[in-house]
């Protein structure tokens, strides 16, 4: 099953400069993301795959594709970890 | 954050902004800033119009305030169109009219905080100050029920000749709700620049068991004996202010207009809710350009410290708690400086172990510190709960 990374809707965020901030109204812990995981943010969209989020990390970002794969499944499970992104299987059809 | 604080600041980016959505209360507190009546005070759709923009300007924390909040019939609907705009979303209230529905709806929409005045643990004092009977007894119900719902929050007690005793009941009420506090010890003029609720204001003498207070201060007193911290943190500060400290700021009197503003409920834009320059209003330009072009917007951003002409040359200047809005309201100079914050970084300054500490202003007009005289400390009375 193809997961869909989505941006967690609970949280109050802000791209500066290219980077992301966030806040969680939980707990008050502001994220800071890096680049790469700033461009992972943006895409996660719930409806891209991480094999294509991490296609556009790879043109993004002039590397292999699997590199980029590796890059972005380790990011995407960080930020899942912290309930950032919230990992989901797109809808059929 | 301090990075990002530091950024923003770089960038003037409009990062925290106050907005009022109506000055209408349903309290009557007798240190209030405001006027109470309702002079047209902005519809939902230019709220949700000044929100879009705020959120295309790049702002992230949006606090909502009053007046009391929970007048505006459209509140939640207002913090729902917020929340979409992905603002991080905290609010200010009384609490008066927060009930168990109003509570869940709060945390359901992902409120990060919510501010609460209280300004006694005796209901007679607090309640004297309201003009409202029974509203400690609500405030405090509606604390509960904010809590139950797992929302953070913090009591705001601004400290007047009223309740100046009445700060050890506060702290200890907070220790017992395991809730965060601050001690607000400035009572500002009135909005319209009346100062009539100044004699309110505690002499800064009469200060002195708070700011010697080790929870406060742990420098003020043998390091040895002070107690451990409370769980409810405590601190002094402006009720007002946005909570955002960094060092970002170490070079620039304040926030206000580098990366903060405030706007009220009749659309109108200044660099902060204490600092009458009216910049601009929303319901005429939009907000980005009352933010980057207003003259009096970066007129208040032009400011640096060394710039200030008398305060640049303080020796006690890291003491002091100067507020820019507050040196244009009671000293008519937003340059200035001004007597109450001399004589607080005064006393500060002493308790600090500064001997003889004099502010610029009172070298220059010719005055000792006398009115700041600390005593000992040991000599010291205690201020009762």
């Amino acid at each position: 099953m193809i997961e869909s990374p989505a941006r967690n809707p609970s949280l109050a965020w802000r791209e500066v400069d290219g980077e992301i901030v966030i806040i969680s109204p939980e707990d008050s812990q502001v994220h800071e993301l890096n680049e790469t995981a700033s461009l992972i943010w943006k895409y996660a969209d719930g409806i891209r795959s991480c094999d294509e989020i991490a296609a556009e990390l790879a043109a993004e970002f002039d590397v292999a594709l699997e590199a980029a794969r590796a890059d972005a499944a380790e990011l995407i499970e960080a930020l899942e970890e912290k309930r950032l992104l919230l990992v989901a299987a797109p809808v059929a059809g | 954050m301090d990075r990002w604080i530091r950024r923003t600041v770089e960038r003037h980016l409009p990062w925290n902004v106050h907005l009022d959505l109506t000055y209408r209360c349903n309290e009557r507190c007798i240190h209030c800033y405001l006027d109470h009546e309702d002079y047209g005070e902005m519809t939902t759709l230019e709220i949700e119009c000044v929100l879009r923009q705020l959120a295309e300007a790049g702002t992230l924390f949006l606090t909502l305030s009053g007046g009391e909040i929970f007048l505006r019939q459209d509140l939640f609907e207002l913090i729902a169109y917020a929340r979409r705009l992905l603002f991080d979303v905290s609010v200010k209230t009384n609490a008066l009219l927060v009930d168990a529905e109003k509570a869940r709806r709060l945390q359901e929409l992902g409120v990060r905080g919510v501010q609460i005045s209280i300004y006694s643990a005796d209901p007679e004092v607090h309640d004297s100050i309201t003009k409202v009977r029974g509203s400690l007894a609500r405030s405090l119900a509606a604390i509960r029920l904010l809590q139950g719902q797992g929302l953070h929050v913090k009591i705001a007690c601004p400290l007047m000749t009223h309740n100046l005793a009445a700060y050890r009941g506060v702290q200890a009420l907070a220790e017992e709700l395991r809730i965060p506090y601050i001690l607000d010890l400035t009572i500002t003029p009135k909005m319209d620049g009346g100062t009539s609720i100044l004699s309110l204001r505690n002499p800064s003498q009469d200060l002195l068991p708070i700011l010697q207070d080790p929870i406060f201060n742990p420098k003020s007193c043998d390091r040895d004996d002070v107690s451990q911290p409370s769980l409810a943190t405590g601190a002094t500060g402006s009720s007002s202010a946005s909570g955002l400290e960094s060092h970002a700021y170490d070079d620039i009197p304040c926030s206000a207009g580098h990366n903060s503003c405030y706007i009220s409920p009749y659309g109108d834009v200044f660099p902060c809710v204490q600092m009458p320059v009216a910049t601009g209003n929303v319901r005429r330009e939009r907000f980005e350009e009352i933010w980057y072009h207003s003259n009096e917007m970066n007129r208040v951003r032009g400011v640096r410290e060394s710039q200030l002409p008398v305060c640049s040359s303080c020796t006690i200047r890291s003491h002091c708690e100067r507020c820019p809005g507050l040196a244009q309201m009671e000293g008519g100079d937003l340059l200035g400086a001004y007597e109450r914050a001399c004589e607080l970084a005064e006393l500060k300054a002493r308790i600090a172990g500064v001997e003889d500490p004099v502010s610029a202003l009172h070298v220059k007009n010719g005055r000792d510190a006398v009115s700041c005289k600390v005593p000992p400390l040991n000599v010291l009375p205690q201020a009762s709960a």
